[in-house]
């Protein structure tokens, strides 16, 4: 409840939502106590008195009553109105949402029938017929305006119910013998209720303008009782002479809409568990840089990409995660880097930085450089960094269901690839985007072009993910887990086809994965990350042979490899560190078996330990690589 | 996709069935009946029988709607008590004017409405994105018909740039300049709501889209920032904003009543209002059928788009 | 970016089309001379003046056609209009009409004995063949008619099965109008759509909900009119309506709300006014409840500042009633009848006598509705005053028709009080509907409040089977003075009329009959 609170309070929009609807409601509760005037007793001679006259603060209406009291008054109304429609039509439409949903089968067939007769019937028509039914009265106004609102909610809410209904949990308490009643209150609600919410908070402003409406068309409340939408259906017939007697609710309504409606979304927003994780910000065409420490060294003439005391850090409220934390990398011409860690180790996060496409916000690169060909490009100008982007450094990703647009063909995903860099005619694009799709040994790949990626399987998806890679012959192909979602065979042909790739066209690979079986196959060289830092660097073979930190043995101990037989299988015990409290000294202190106080003091160095080794423990587990 | 729609239109009859009787049950439930409604001051009880008996309406109110139904089958909705003419006339004329400008309405709300949302989306935290959310708050928080009229007040009456009310001129071609000179105020107002719902929602459906890997994959591609807004983000959010879409159509069709009203405008929103309200059963009836039955037609064009739009959808 | 150049397009041809509107159509609103534009309050039923009920559309009916009879200018007195004399025999029932020559309907047809014939018949004879062209709601004005008889081409007779006074005003309201049989014959149901009539302009065209445009009838037997057309414009919202006079999108609008005549006060437009056959009452239920009390109906009253309504609320388009008779009838109505004045104190006395100090009442209010003037307003002050005196008033407020269908049963069970007014066009009509016992809803009346006095059910008996008008007066005159004293009702407003023209119309008057005649307007 704090934490709701307190995110309320973060978004300052509804926030400022917040305390003008707490002033109303506050004034409309102490409405019976301020000293006003009564809001029903008339003097027509003194009609249409202008706002700030004596007496009457706010002037009077056509019967010479005081606007400012009706105003009290019939705000205090309007809002009981509003929310008691709100709650009504929220609890009737979420009970036959709830029970369509869970029900299913011929109920759910039978009700959504019902719920679709409701909506398709103009709803401001089943109001008016629904009023003139029932006879005069704002109570019947307001049924008639929850009554019409019920199927929205019934709907909206049986979208969700089904979503759920089939979910284990539910499943696992229907095992467990629970009634369907005991189901539904203790499994189903909990779990609708925070839309429930939303969607009233969101429909209550809408409540009050439906029965302005209705007062609009002539059925409102009994007079003398003054509330917002009568207030203003009466003044209407002056709105030309005495345009104040209409203004006065009108724009009461519409500070109360407006507050309700900033309040509603603050509501949804903090009710939404993405946005606790910062998620629901869009990101920016590249990261931002903040760069509050000085760049990296400067960039080193041989290698064709290099990272230099890169910082990436995730700014999520108060916290700071901090991702990425200095690391240093280099790749030289026609090598395969593969760099290997734990999820949350921060070696996606140090891929996607490369290019500035790590989510931003909440991801900023707070320091060092990214030099490719001797260029920086960090804090390089948008337009170089698209420009390079695929033509230069391509990338491929994990889960190629995701990261392929699901509603184009990858043939016109594989030939925008090419025409964002290249102006050549969409006829040779197409045979390009074929030519492509064959390299990545797809079959029928004519045929294949029109194909939506839902309509391929994994392995093929990832085959066009390496095509689209590939289609402006890049430098570097960054590729984030490219086998993780895959299965075991498909992964190997995938790497097999990386592999021959790499060696045809010569194109270096930053090779991201948690495997050290992959990297053994593919990659010259390993970094080993954790908790954001390179603990260990060196070719394959010698990291391989001899793992130097501690973290590194334990990773390969944890992994099968490919074709090597089996091996101890075991995990590392503990959690990484959460990286926005990262530990003084060595991050994998906790979980080393080796830990001694020293570890925990001070940073640690990378230190050389042979030609090409590096490793950042004050006690490896070997001393000295012999050269 | 021919036999999805078929389908389709066929379930849509037993939607517009249960319509026909919820309605015939309502105006039934209704005090007062349309022999009271025409006679007004002279409606005595024998004389409110009398007429009764002329219009037919002295029979059992379910063998009224049986008969009501039969002639419906054969294309005949029957004659409006009030109006003393065939509903069907009446409805289509009526229904044009509204399709005019609830049409009209749709099209521009659709329009600035993802426009709005896309700019806002795309600018997230800017200027423009705090601009068009607080204008789009503004606007669905007006009462459309409040909105109207201080429209006429300002635009017609003060500047005198359009016409009052009215859908034609009085004197004068009826070209589409002169029906865009009279449409141009209360399509605007009716669009208001309807565009700041439609803003929002596509500004959250684009803030969706937007953090999905594939436009990571997109923008990794090199591909511009107009490229990833409108043709990238856009089309997969129009997934979840065009069924939106078709809930707003409805929307803007019973907004329509309202500005119908407060434009004089010879649409069905304000004859159903009028046929209720004189109790004109058989009126009320064709026409709420009638709008219900183009709004289900609607919404299985919206479907229809909504999977043209989207393969992975099978119909 | 394709997209967005394409929006931008679109964009830009919008507003190019728009600012070329805006630019063809400079001040759009100015209407041609010659051509009147009349805002009405709604939408026309029909126009056939046998099937319509209500005043908004006999606005446009007695400009298309005539009766045998009509108001005098000014007056609520008959004058010759199809017919030229006629005679009424000695007992009252039969009426002889010599009719006008040389009339013709502007379908081209003849205007004789048998199409005046035909009329009556369509209305009254449920075995005419076009009887089925109806309903014809208010044909029980003509229920006394036994037979309608062309004597010869030119001379038809009525009799009827009694002596009924107001049988000539009956025949001068719309429903006594003369339509086309002709055009009846040719269009049948569809005859509303389609009228013909012998008036003085002639029907062109009907655009659903837009307009009924009128053009005049250089053949009318009364003279050519001087407008070349008329267009009768439905704007059903009051606001509309006069931002549209305002803009000059209409030279003339009716019924004007009273808070908008200031906006008139101008050079540019003129007011018209007139007083009619109207009054603004409100029922009290004489059979139980405190009203059962004369004391306390008398009580009500003088508790309720009708000066105050009717210059305040209504803006002074409305006068003070005194009695159930309107003085537009000036031939009736009591001179020396004097409104209850507004005085508090004599109404608490009252309450006091009557042993009733906060007696609770409920009361019907309505929407709105046919002369209803601005009922919620004027009913929340009523109530304001009444509660002043000691009544604890709970309004009910009801949709017009729904209104009707409550009070027009009686009030019995119901509610202590009603709003009602009604539009005559005899000062027979209303007391012998709305205050004889004999009229008490369960034997088809008005009498919604259960008022019972044998001395006024013999005066308007009377008064309904005399010829003499003098002897009429004289009934009436009495008949004003009891009922003044036992208050059925509390009298509260007479309404007079209203209208508002630009000032390129000239010759424009109000009738006391509420009707629309604009066969003398001329326009610049």
């Amino acid at each position: 409840m704090m934490a709701f609170l307190k995110l309320l309070a973060r978004n300052q929009l509804a926030l400022a939502g917040l305390i003008v609807m707490g002033l109303v409601v506050l004034l409309a509760v102490l409405t019976p106590i301020l000293p006003l005037a009564d809001p029903d007793v008339t003097n027509t001679p003194a009609r249409f008195t202008p706002p700030f006259s004596e007496g009457a603060l706010l002037g009077t209406d056509h019967l010479g009553r005081d606007l400012l009291s009706r105003l009290m008054w019939g705000t205090r109304l309007s809002l009981a109105v509003g929310f008691a429609a709100a709650f009504i039509a929220a609890t009737i439409g979420a009970a036959i949402g709830i029970i369509s949903g869970y029900y299913g089968g011929r109920t759910d067939n039978i009700i959504m029938r019902f719920v679709d007769v409701l909506m398709a019937f103009p709803y401001i028509l089943l109001a008016l017929a629904i009023v003139a039914a029932l006879g005069p009265g704002l109570m019947n106004a307001l049924i008639a305006v929850a009554a019409v609102n019920i199927p929205f909610f019934a709907r909206n809410i049986r979208g969700i119910t089904v979503g759920i209904a089939h979910k284990e949990f539910v499943d696992a308490a229907r095992l467990a013998g629970l009634s369907d009643a005991k189901i539904i209150l203790t499994e189903i609600l909990p779990n609708v209720l925070p839309v429930i919410v939303i969607a009233m908070s969101t429909t209550v402003g809408w409540m009050i303008l439906e029965t302005a409406g209705l007062s609009f068309l002539g059925l409102g409340s009994q007079p003398p009782q003054a509330d917002l939408g009568s207030m203003l259906g009466e003044a209407r017939s002056a709105l030309i002479t005495n345009p104040h007697t209409s203004l006065v609710p009108g724009v009461m309504i519409l500070i109360i809409v407006m507050a309700i409606n900033l309040l509603g979304d603050g509501v949804r927003d903090a009710l939404d568990p993405r946005l606790k994780s910062g998620a629901l910000s869009r990101p920016l065409p590249a990261t931002l840089v903040a760069r509050d420490r000085q760049p990296g060294e400067t960039a080193d003439g041989t290698a064709l990409l290099q990272l230099s005391q890169l910082e990436t850090q995730f700014h999520i409220g108060p916290r700071i995660y901090r991702a990425v934390g200095g690391v240093d990398l280099q790749i030289q011409p026609g090598e395969c880097l593969g760099l290997i860690g734990e999820s949350g180790s921060g070696k996606s996060v140090t891929a996607l930085s490369i290019m500035g496409l790590v989510a931003s916000p909440p991801g900023k690169i707070t320091g060092g450089s990214v030099y490719y060909r001797g260029e920086e490009l960090v804090g390089a100008p948008y337009e170089l960094l698209r420009s390079l982007r695929g033509r230069k450094v391509a990338y491929i990703f994990q889960d190629p269901l995701a990261s392929l647009h699901p509603l184009y063909t990858v043939g016109d995903q594989l030939i925008e690839a090419v025409r964002v860099h290249r102006n050549v005619p969409k006829a040779e694009a197409r045979a390009h985007a074929i030519e492509l799709l064959k390299s990545v040994r797809i079959p029928n790949a004519e045929d294949r072009v029109d194909n939506y990626p839902h309509e391929m399987s994994g392995g093929m998806r990832q085959r066009v993910g390496i095509a689209m890679a590939l289609a402006n012959d890049p430098d570097v192909i960054i590729a984030d887990e490219p086998t993780t979602a895959l299965d075991v065979t498909v992964q190997a042909q995938i790497l097999t086809l990386l592999d021959d790739l790499r060696r045809d066209r010569g194109v270096v690979i930053l090779f991201i994965t948690h495997d050290f079986g992959v990297v053994a196959q593919l990659c010259d060289r390993v970094a080993v990350m954790y908790a954001g830092r390179i603990v260990e660097q060196g070719t394959t073979d010698e990291i391989l042979a001899s793992p130097a930190h501690p973290y590194t043995r334990r990773l390969m101990a944890c992994v099968p490899e490919l074709g090597g037989g089996r091996r101890r299988l075991e995990a590392i015990p503990g959690l990484p560190p959460v990286v926005d409290k990262l530990p003084a000294g060595c991050a994998f202190a906790d979980r080393c078996d080796k830990v001694r106080a020293a570890c925990r003091e001070g940073n640690i160095t990378l230190d050389e330990i042979g030609a090409t080794r590096r490793v950042r423990c004050i006690a490896p587990e070997i001393e000295e690589v012999p050269a | 996709m021919g036999r999805y729609i078929l389908r389709r239109l066929l379930s849509a009859i037993p939607v517009l069935i249960g319509i026909s009787v919820i309605v015939f049950a309502i105006m039934a439930m209704i005090p007062g009946d349309p022999a009271t409604a025409i006679l007004g001051s002279y409606a005595t009880p024998e004389n409110v029988a009398e007429l009764n008996r002329d219009l037919g309406l002295d029979q059992p109110l379910v063998q009224r709607y049986f008969i009501w139904l039969g002639n419906l089958v054969q294309g005949d909705l029957g004659r409006s008590f009030n109006l003393n003419r065939p509903v069907l006339d009446e409805v289509l004329e009526r229904f044009n004017a509204t399709l005019i400008l609830a049409g009209t309405a749709f099209i521009l709300c659709s329009f600035l409405g993802i426009a709005a949302g896309v700019i806002s989306a795309a600018r997230q935290y800017g200027f423009a994105d705090k601009a068009i959310t607080f204008a789009v708050l503004l606007g669905i928080s007006i009462p459309s018909f409040f909105l109207g009229m201080m429209m006429i007040l300002i635009f017609a009456v003060n500047l005198r740039w359009f016409p009052v009310s009215g859908m034609w001129p009085i004197y004068g071609t009826r070209d589409i300049w002169a029906l865009i000179d009279h449409l141009t105020m209360p399509a605007l107002a009716l669009a208001v709501v309807a565009t700041g719902v439609i803003a929002r929602l596509s500004r959250s459906a684009m803030l969706e889209v937007l953090r999905q890997d594939f436009i990571r994959t997109a923008r990794a591609k090199g591909v511009r920032e107009r490229g990833i807004i409108w043709r990238h983000a856009l089309r997969a959010a129009m997934v979840s904003i065009i069924p939106v879409l078709g809930i707003q159509a409805g929307f803007v069709l019973s907004g329509a009543v309202y500005i119908e009203r407060v434009f004089q405008w010879p649409g069905i929103g304000q004859m159903l209002v009028d046929a209720i309200l004189r109790r004109d059963i058989l009126l009320v009836q064709g026409g709420v059928v009638f709008v219900a039955a183009c709004y289900v037609l609607f919404n299985i064009i919206v479907d229809v788009a909504q999977s043209l739009l989207d393969p992975r959808i099978k119909t | 970016m394709k997209l967005l150049t394409m929006t931008r397009r679109a964009l830009l041809a919008a507003v190019a089309a728009s600012a070329l509107a805006i630019g063809a159509n400079p001040a759009a609103a100015q209407t041609p001379p010659g051509v009147l534009v009349v805002g009405q309050v709604a939408e026309p039923q029909a126009l056939d003046p046998h099937a319509v009920t209500a005043v908004n559309d006999f606005r446009i009916l007695m400009n298309v056609y005539d009766g045998l009879v009509r108001y005098a200018s000014g007056t609520l007195e008959v004058e010759p209009a199809l017919a030229t004399s006629w005679e009424i025999s000695e007992d009252g029932t039969v009426y002889t009409f010599t009719l006008r020559e040389g009339v013709s309907f502007h379908d081209g047809s003849a205007f004789d004995a048998e199409a005046v014939v035909f009329n009556f018949d369509r209305m009254l004879d449920e075995n005419h063949p076009y009887h089925d062209t109806g309903p014809f709601p208010l044909s029980f004005f003509f229920s006394a008619v036994e037979e309608v008889e062309a004597l010869d081409d030119m001379t038809v007779q009525f009799t009827l099965n009694a002596p009924y006074a107001p049988f000539l005003s009956n025949l001068a309201y719309p429903t006594g109008l003369i339509v086309s049989p002709a055009a009846v014959m040719e269009h049948g149901a569809e005859f509303g759509r389609n009228p013909s009539g012998t008036g003085a302009f002639v029907f062109e065209e009907w655009r659903a909900n837009e307009a009924v445009v009128v053009t005049g009838n250089p053949d009318y037997w009364g003279g050519a009119p001087a407008l070349e057309a008329v267009v009768f414009r439905p704007i059903t919202d009051a606001n509309t309506r006069v931002a549209e006079m305002l803009a000059g999108g209409i030279d003339m609008m009716v019924e004007v709300p009273p808070v908008a005549l200031s906006e008139f006060g101008g050079d540019s437009f003129q007011i018209v006014e007139q007083a009619g056959p109207h009054v603004w009452f409100l029922i009290l239920n004489a059979l139980e409840g405190p009203f059962a009390d004369v004391r306390v109906r008398q009580a009500a009253n003088y508790a309720i500042n009708k000066e105050a309504i009717v210059n305040d609320v209504l803006e002074g388009t409305a006068a003070v009633a005194a009695g159930p008779t309107p003085p537009a009838f000036a031939w009736a109505y009591n001179e020396e009848l004097e409104p209850y004045p507004y005085d508090p104190d004599r109404a608490r006395e009252l309450l006091a006598e009557a042993g009733v100090e906060n007696p609770e009442i409920t009361f019907y209010v309505t929407e709105g509705g046919s002369g209803m003037l601005d009922p919620v307003a004027m009913g929340t002050a009523i109530q304001a005053d009444l509660e002043a005196v000691g009544f604890d008033v709970t309004i009910e407020t009801y949709e017009w028709n729904t209104f009707l269908g409550r009070v027009n049963p009686g009030l019995e069970g119901e509610a202590d009080m009603a709003e009602m007014a009604w539009m005559t066009n005899d000062p027979d009509t209303l007391p012998y509907l709305a205050l004889r016992t004999d009229a008490w809803p369960d034997q088809g009346g008005f009498n919604s409040g259960y008022y019972s006095n044998p001395e006024v059910d013999a005066l308007l008996e009377e008064a309904r089977s005399s010829t003499d008008q003098d002897r009429r007066a004289e009934l009436y005159r009495q008949m004003q003075v009891i009922v003044q004293e036992d208050a059925p009702w509390v009298f509260v407003a007479n309404w007079v009329q209203n209208a508002v023209t630009n000032d390129r119309v000239e010759g424009f008057a109000l009738e006391p009959s509420f009707f629309l005649l604009l066969h003398d307007v001329v326009k610049n």
